[in-house]
């Protein structure tokens, strides 16, 4: 997986260039090509009478490299993916790579901040960094919004539902956030 | 009878109760604009984690309903397009509602859903127990054979791309190789990671593809300014006149019986289904109504409404009877049961029959209670339609992270969500399906066993796959269908362009 993710960072090309387009593809053939090559090496085990473990894989594999590699033909003969569509989405815009950044920046804040800070402080930083990203205005009507939904979330899932969400130092002496 | 005992349970106070939060929650998830049934589901997943199985199901019954019938009013109500299996709603449910009828859209949309729901979920009590004993005898074989249509009608026969449905198909089939190799406890592509050994969680996978994917590739583009709604109009013309019900009573049924069928086969579920009533319609009105097509005909409304409620309930055939979903949100509810230890298939109406008919119930008293809960409440999902865009889609990302979050309460589940949903964003961005993904992820492994099996019986002969009389009948009617599909995507490019050359004429 982490290998799609570097991977993929690099399509951040230009929309009406299919570059971008091409480099997500390519994404499918190489983790294609990097499971062929690594299947060989899973062990078969000597009782082992049918197709083994290793003969799905290469067929996973090697579709994989088939539709990438046949992606790659159909761009750079002109035919280019067609965008999906959503209900918010303004087709005409240009991508906003900034807010983007900022977005997948407050999840990976969020990911460092739950076991130090609590869910709650986590979920608000998360929320209203992404909608702050997301030019949400006021600001502070943001920030209250973000503060109520984490307690009332922690209030709901850690207390009445039972999913153990940490509370964190903060909240740790309240019994009702808690299972 | 063995319902009976599924409604005693499904009746009971606490029982109604969940059912009714279910639906209430898949609805108001359901209505949020670029949330469909399937990540409905999926982003709902952790409020059933405390659940007891029962309960868990009940919750899940009214989700899976909810969710279905909130889309549509999304689409009646808001000016833009939206999910695909209410696209077709959109184009004469918008223009009703533009017209100053879209309470008579919002009311034939829901009564259509209530009718379709229920005469589907009546086939649905006759017709699972009857296939799962004729499930019981098949083999092997034939179970490769029905994994291969769906594996290729939900990646060739329903995206725009096929190329591009078959890399998502091929991907997902490969996240579902990661881990241990069921049939001889192998590592296969962990990488010597302690974390990819148990595999990926196809939880993670799916609310990363569906809400965190989603999520930032509208945020790359957001809409911005205020959310454009069309007013309900109250008043004495806005509510179903007598025209209206005998207009939507034959649709109504029409869509029940187009959707069922088509949500039982491999084909498509709630696309093909609203689709073809949709045109089924059309061709069928005669007159001033057929005139009205392209502007508003409720006809329009009421046919595909109610197939794809149907074909939401037809799904859960094969799902439940054989344990293949054939729908991303088929996927979702499989993901659920397992879950709970429940696996789908011939055997389930056997070992876990009282759990298999309280959900079944719980589908009867969903569908009552969406009917009850939609009309008064259509000011509260107006209400859920404007809430402003950076509260909304932060708020997805927020219980994104939470149920990736709370799957193992692991931070590094959260992490992998990122890597996923970052994925899903470039997927959307260039066109590239993500429900064969989600499919292929939970299809793959039962896939590789039935595979593995069937070589061993034959001692590895390939022709055996085809040996077996019902996997040819599967293998035949495969090819039907996609020469079915092939003719009806001509068609429905056809009819696309139709209304538009329709309004530049008049």
């Amino acid at each position: 997986m982490s290998d799609l993710a570097s991977t993929s960072a690099p399509a951040a090309a230009p929309a009406k260039r299919p570059t971008g387009e091409i480099l997500f593809a390519l994404v499918f053939v190489s983790v294609g090509v990097a499971g062929l090559a690594t299947a060989g090496s899973i062990p078969i085990p000597p009782s082992e009478t049918g197709i083994g473990p290793r003969a799905f894989p290469y067929i996973v594999c090697g579709l994989l490299v088939l539709c990438g590699a046949g992606v790659v033909l159909q761009v750079l003969r002109g035919k280019v993916g067609q965008a999906e569509d959503s209900e918010d989405l303004d087709v005409t815009a240009k991508t906003d790579w900034v807010a983007l950044a900022k977005l997948v920046g407050f999840v990976v804040l969020h990911i460092f901040l739950i076991e130090p800070a609590g869910w709650p402080v986590a979920a608000a930083v998360l929320f209203s960094g992404a909608a702050w990203s997301l030019d949400a205005k006021p600001l502070w009507k943001a920030i209250g919004v973000s503060v109520i939904l984490a307690l009332v979330l922690q209030y709901v899932f850690g207390g009445l539902l039972g999913v153990s969400l940490p509370p964190g130092p903060l909240l740790e002496g309240v019994p009702f956030f808690h299972g | 009878m063995l319902l009976l005992e599924g409604f005693s349970t499904a009746l009971q106070p606490v029982y109604l109760l969940y059912a009714l939060g279910g639906v209430f929650v898949g609805t108001a998830v359901g209505v949020l604009p670029g949330i469909g049934p399937a990540m409905t589901v999926a982003l709902l997943m952790p409020i059933t984690y405390a659940l007891d199985p029962a309960a868990a199901l009940i919750v899940f019954a009214g989700i899976y309903y909810g969710g279905m019938y909130g889309g549509s009013t999304t689409s009646i109500l808001l000016n833009t397009p939206g999910e695909s299996s209410s696209i077709v709603t959109a184009l004469e449910g918008n223009k009703m509602a533009k017209a100053g009828r879209g309470a008579a859209a919002l009311a034939t949309a829901a009564i259509g859903s209530f009718i379709a729901g229920t005469i589907a979920t009546v086939l649905l009590t006759f017709l699972a127990p009857v296939v799962a004993d004729f499930a019981v005898g098949l083999g092997p074989v034939d179970y490769v054979a029905l994994m291969v249509v769906a594996f290729l009608t939900v990646g060739a026969l329903l995206g725009a791309s096929v190329l591009r449905g078959l890399a998502s198909l091929a991907l997902g089939l490969f996240i579902g190789l990661i881990g241990i190799d069921d049939s001889t406890a192998q590592q296969r592509f962990t990488f010597d990671n302690p974390t990819l050994v148990d595999g990926v969680d196809m939880v993670l996978v799916a609310v990363g593809l569906f809400a965190l994917g989603e999520a930032l590739y509208v945020a790359s583009k957001l809409r911005h300014g205020p959310v454009e709604l069309i007013p309900v109009s109250k008043g004495k013309n806005a509510w179903l006149s007598k025209e209206d019900w005998k207009r939507s009573w034959k649709p109504w049924l029409r869509g029940t019986f187009i959707g069922f069928p088509i949500g039982t086969v491999p084909a498509g579920g709630a696309d093909v289904s609203t689709f073809l009533s949709y045109a089924a319609e059309r061709k069928l009105a005669k007159g001033a109504n057929k005139a009205q097509f392209g502007k508003g005909a409720i006809e329009g409304v009421a046919g595909p409404e109610a197939a794809n409620n149907a074909a939401a309930a037809g799904v859960l055939v094969p799902l439940l009877t054989l344990g293949i979903p054939t729908t991303a949100t088929a996927a979702m509810m499989l993901t659920a049961f397992q879950r709970y230890q429940i696996q789908p298939g011939p055997l389930l109406f056997e070992n876990q029959g009282a759990l298999v008919w309280t959900l079944i119930a719980s589908l009867y008293v969903g569908n009552l209670m969406l009917l009850v809960l939609n009309l008064p409440l259509v000011g509260l999902w107006v209400k859920i339609l404007q809430i402003p865009r950076p509260y909304l889609y932060a708020g997805i990302l927020v219980f994104a992270a939470l149920g990736a979050f709370s799957v193992n309460f692991s931070p590094s589940d959260v992490g992998i969500l990122l890597v996923v949903g970052i994925l899903g964003y470039f997927m959307r961005r260039y066109g590239y399906p993500v429900a064969p993904m989600v499919v292929a992820m939970i299809l793959g492994p039962m896939f590789e066993v039935q595979l593995r099996r069937s070589l061993q019986l034959s001692q590895n002969d390939p022709t055996a796959l085809f040996s077996s009389p019902f996997a040819l009948v599967v293998y035949v009617s495969m090819a039907l269908i996609f020469a079915a599909s092939w003719w009806l995507r001509r068609r429905q490019t056809t009819l696309e362009a139709a209304p538009a050359k329709e309004e530049v004429s008049v």
